[in-house]
Formats: C-alpha cells, structure tokens, sequence
C-alpha cells in the first residue's frame, strides 16, 4: 500500500515536538468488544503520539485497556472507530497480508512469557523471522549469531529454550524481536517473570539497544526501575489515557504513580 | 519525511514449514503417535477386510473347485468303474481350465496307467504318461474317451471312437464341447448343471456380503477421520500460544495452514504403512488359523496386495488431509493477539 505523500505531510508536519518524528500516531481510537449482546468498550477514544527512538512505559490496572492498547500499536488487532498509523501508515486499510509484512520487519514482541517456539534451538529462534522476512539460511545464521552476540548470548546458540535460565530466554526472546531490524520494540511485562537482578539486566539491555539502535521501545510493565528508565510514562484506566508524565516528575515514593 | 511503503509478506517454500513440521512431530512424538495410530488402526481394519475379501473368495474358489472336481471324478468312475491302472484317451481341442487341469492331475493321483493325448500337450506330466497320438486314433485300447479344452469339437468319426474304448464311453468336461451321439450311445457330460434359483442365491448372497462390507468400511473410516481430526485439533489448542507467536513474527495463515497439512499427510503415509503391513499380517494370520497355511496361500496373490496396498495408503493420506482441513482452519484464524495472553 502505498502512502499519498500530500495528505501524509498535513498529518504529521515535520518538525513538530522538537524535531522529532513520530513512529505510531493513534488518533481517537476506540475499540469494542462484542460477546453475544454484551458490547465492552475497552478503549473510548485514545489519542498519542511515540516518538522515534522513544522508551514508553504504559501502565494500567487489568482491564484497563492496556492490552488492547497495546495490541492496536503493535498492529495485532484493528480499532473499531479512530485510526492507528504505524511508521504513517493506517492499519486498518492494510490487508492480513500485509498485516503480516509489517509485524515481520516493523515490529518486534517481547512476551511476558517469552514465547520461544520450544522445539527450535535459540539460533532457530532468532533465524525464524528472518526465514519469514525471505532471507537465506546462510545470511539469516550470520545475522543471528551477530545480534545474539548484541544481547550476551552468543556462548549458548544451540541450546533449546528449556535448556536456558528465565534471563537467557528473555535475552534470546528479545533477540529474536530485533531479527529484521525492528523500528519499534513492543515488550508486555518483559521482566514480569525474571528475578530482581536479572530484570535490571534486561532494562539496562533495552535502553542500550534504544540508545545504540535508536529502536522505539514501548513497554506495557509495572516494574518500577523500568518506570524510572523510560522516557514517558502513559497511566490508562477505563478505556483512556489518563495522565502521561516523565519519571521525573513522578514521586514513586507515594501511591500516586499506580 | 517520507511516507513507508507496505509491500506483501513473502510467501515462503514449502521446505521451511517442513522443517517446521519435522521439529515439531519429533518433539510432540507421544501426541504424533496418538495421531499415527489413528491413522494406523483405521487403515489396517481397511487392509484386513480387502485381505480378508480375497482370502474368503479364493478359499471359496478353492472349495467349489475340489468339490467339482470330486463330482467330476464320482460321475466318471459311475460310467467306467475305477481308473488305476486304466489307460485313458483324451481329445484336447484347445487350453485346458482349471478344472481339466484338475482332472488331469487326479487322474494321474489315482494310478491311471496312462493316457492317450490328442491335441497339445501339457508340459506338466512326464513323456512315458501322456502317449501323444493322432485325432483318429484316440479310443483304441483305453478305457473311455474325454473331450476338454476350449475350442471347436473336430470332425472325427465319433461313433468309431466310442466303440474303440472298452467301456463305449466318451464324456465331455464342458457342456459346449457338442460331441454328436453315435449309434444311440449317449455322450456324458461331467460339467454341472447350475438351476436358476442356485445362480439367483448365490448372486444375492454375493450382493449382501458386498452391501455389507462397504457398510463396516465406510464407517470404519468415518470413525477414523474424526479419531485424527480430534487429536489434531488437541494439538492446535497445545500449540495456541506458539502459533499466535508465529504469526506476530510475521508467519503468514497460509503457513500456519501448510504446517498442519504437511503434518498430517506425513503422518498420514507413515500410518497408512505401517497399518497395511499390520492389517495384511493379521488378516492372513487370523484367516490361516482358520482355514490352514495352505488354502489361504494359494488365495492370495501378490498383484492383488499391492493393490491393496497402494489404495490403502492413498486413503489413508487423503483421510489425514481431510481430518487436518478443519484443525488448520481453526490454527490459521488464530489471532496473533493470542500470543500475548499469559494463560491458555
């Protein structure tokens, strides 16, 4: 799908907020749920701006919409009212094909659960978007090892995931995300399932990348030093985005950040 | 700023999701053999049953053939006494059947001393046995006379013949063979003479047989196909979360689709095979115990088992196919979405 240039550019003008260029635009999205005759709004009009090599935090109790949020903004699922434009294109005008083509080489996923494909070895794993992306197996074992190498796990390439610690399995995870040099890195509650220190380790990892890569990191978490770490700090309930700060001015001393 | 440009996921060869496939069924080796033997047992209960037909219908071939060849031989001996030590003519107008072959055989199994052979002789029987000699010289010296083969009855001075044989007898293996009746002497026939009502039976009870065969292997098969539908179906829900994984890395349903369908014809090939071999040792094996060795071997034929065989294992893969249409369609309408949620 090809983007009309003229419209775009009364969209996003250039050089808004500081020069910087905005990666995902979501303009007053609203998403329903339908079981039967029960409708659920879980969104009721979201609008935000991320920034190109931003690290957002999005926070929000469950139910909240977070995930549906999130799922908007990694192009899993479509708004029912409002628009979601990833790297300026509209989501909704795109086919599942293409659907596929974007989740492929725009955006990476880094799950709670990590979500290795257990019967492939972490090599496979990290080679597996990249077979999808129709890079050649010599090429794409190249490439793996190198970004495996990006997030310290180059010493353990063959071993399957049952094999690896929580920590390995979220760095292979992570390396697999950033196969075909993702824009955008969507992470779900990456250190949720990681001890104290090997979640530091992944936080420092994801703002490395951030800074090396300049990959947009968005992160639905509740972990409190990956809060401190970001950029921006999105609070949603009920369906809307109801206040977004920097850490800075976050006191996460008191109850008020939940 | 420029504006990106969204192209279309690659499609990718079939080689990758064989890889994947192959990963897969060798990790998930106890749910694959549930599926495997699925495939297994419905194809080897289908082997059986066409062994099963074919050795019932030679062994029936085989009885009715003795039977008529113990009537052949009563009617034989009722005209002419006992044939030991006897010498016989014989008029062989063309190929002898099965049954003259027979005949031939036991004749020889009971000490005829020999017989005069006009027309081609058959290879099997040593030379000093069979004394060939020609059309008019049949009947001098033997005890009677048999017409067989296939062909047209010569014109031989018929009469003269049945006076030559010692007994004044000239029988025929085949109603066809018209021998003229000659001085008021009847020719006998030794073939039998099916009623009507016996041809009618026969053929309804041949129809009810089939009717009911075609009834067990349809359903047989139906059972079959959902076995391997419900245990691929199982193995989509195992693989909820890797699937939706898949597909947020960019996999394409069509992929996701061809994962499974590559699965189950594997599997189903592997099972289709493994069933014949099962299902053709333990219908020979079972029908041997029944009926002995030897009637059963000479029922079978090797042409016919590779049939068989060949049409099991394209049932077999083609029933694997059609129990995965419906477990694929659910994998590949799978929302990446699903990946995310930690509980499946």
């Amino acid at each position: 799908m090809r983007v009309n240039k003229a419209q775009f550019e009364a969209m996003f003008p250039p050089g808004t907020e500081g020069g910087r260029r905005t990666i995902i635009r979501a303009v007053d999205v609203k998403k329903v749920y339908r079981m039967g005759a029960i409708e659920t709004q879980a969104l009721r009009g979201v609008t935000v701006d991320i920034y190109e090599g931003e690290y957002l935090s999005i926070m929000g109790p469950s139910g909240s919409g977070k995930s549906t949020l999130f799922n908007m903004i990694g192009g899993l699922a479509k708004p029912t009212a409002g628009k979601v434009y990833i790297d300026q294109v509209d989501i909704a005008q795109l086919d599942h094909n293409e659907l596929a083509w974007l989740r492929c080489r725009k955006i990476g996923y880094v799950f709670q659960t990590y979500n290795l494909i257990r019967v492939m070895t972490c090599l496979e794993n990290v080679m597996l978007p990249m077979s999808f992306a129709g890079l050649d197996s010599e090429e794409a074992r190249e490439k793996a090892m190198y970004i495996l190498k990006l997030v310290g796990l180059a010493h353990r390439p063959l071993h399957k995931p049952g094999e690896l610690s929580g920590g390995q399995q979220q760095r292979c995870a992570l390396a697999r995300a950033l196969a075909n040099s993702p824009d955008i890195v969507l992470a779900d509650e990456p250190t949720a399932n990681l001890d104290q220190h090997t979640g530091e380790e992944m936080i420092e990892l994801f703002a490395t990348l951030r800074d090396e890569l300049g990959v947009t990191i968005i992160s639905a978490t509740h972990d409190l030093k990956m809060l401190k770490r970001s950029d921006r700090i999105l609070w949603i309930e009920d369906g809307q985005i109801v206040r977004a700060a920097h850490p800075k001015d976050v006191d996460f001393s008191s109850g008020d950040f939940h | 700023m420029t504006a990106s440009v969204i192209r279309k996921q690659v499609r990718l060869p079939v080689s990758v999701a064989f890889g994947v496939v192959m990963q897969g069924i060798r990790i998930r080796l106890g749910r694959s053999i549930v599926t495997l033997m699925g495939v297994m047992l419905g194809i080897a209960f289908l082997m059986s049953i066409l062994t099963g037909q074919t050795v019932r219908q030679g062994v029936g071939r085989e009885t009715a053939a003795r039977i008529e060849l113990g009537r052949m031989m009563s009617f034989l001996t009722a005209e002419i006494g006992p044939v030991s030590e006897r010498t016989l003519g014989v008029v062989a107008v063309g190929p002898l059947n099965d049954p003259e072959r027979r005949l031939v055989a036991r004749l020889r199994e009971l000490g005829a001393a020999g017989l005069q052979w006009s027309g081609a002789v058959p290879a099997e029987y040593p030379a000093g046995w069979i004394k060939p000699v020609a059309a008019g010289e049949v009947g001098v010296g033997t005890a009677a006379v048999l017409v067989m083969g296939e062909g047209r009855v010569p014109g031989l001075d018929w009469g003269t013949v049945m006076t030559n044989a010692a007994e004044k007898v000239v029988a025929t293996t085949r109603k066809a063979l018209a021998v003229p009746a000659a001085g008021g002497m009847a020719v006998t026939s030794l073939e039998r003479e099916w009623q009507p009502d016996e041809v009618e039976a026969r053929e309804l009870g041949a129809r009810r047989l089939a009717f009911r065969t075609i009834w067990i292997i349809v359903i047989s098969l139906l059972v079959t196909v959902i076995g391997i539908a419900n245990a691929m179906l199982m193995s989509v829900t195992e693989r909820f979360r890797e699937i939706g994984t898949m597909k947020c890395l960019g996999a394409l349903s069509a992929f996701i689709r061809q994962v499974f369908f590559i699965e189950a014809s594997l599997l189903g090939v592997t099972g289709s095979v493994v069933g014949c071999l099962v299902g053709y040792g333990f219908a020979v094996l079972a029908y041997s115990l029944t009926y002995g060795f030897d009637l059963v071997g000479a029922a079978l034929s090797m042409p016919q088992m590779a049939m068989h065989m060949l049409l099991c294992t394209v049932a077999g893969v083609v029933l694997s196919v059609v129990a995965a249409i419906y477990p694929a369609g659910v994998a590949s309408r799978m929302m990446p979405a699903d990946a995310l949620r930690s509980t499946v």
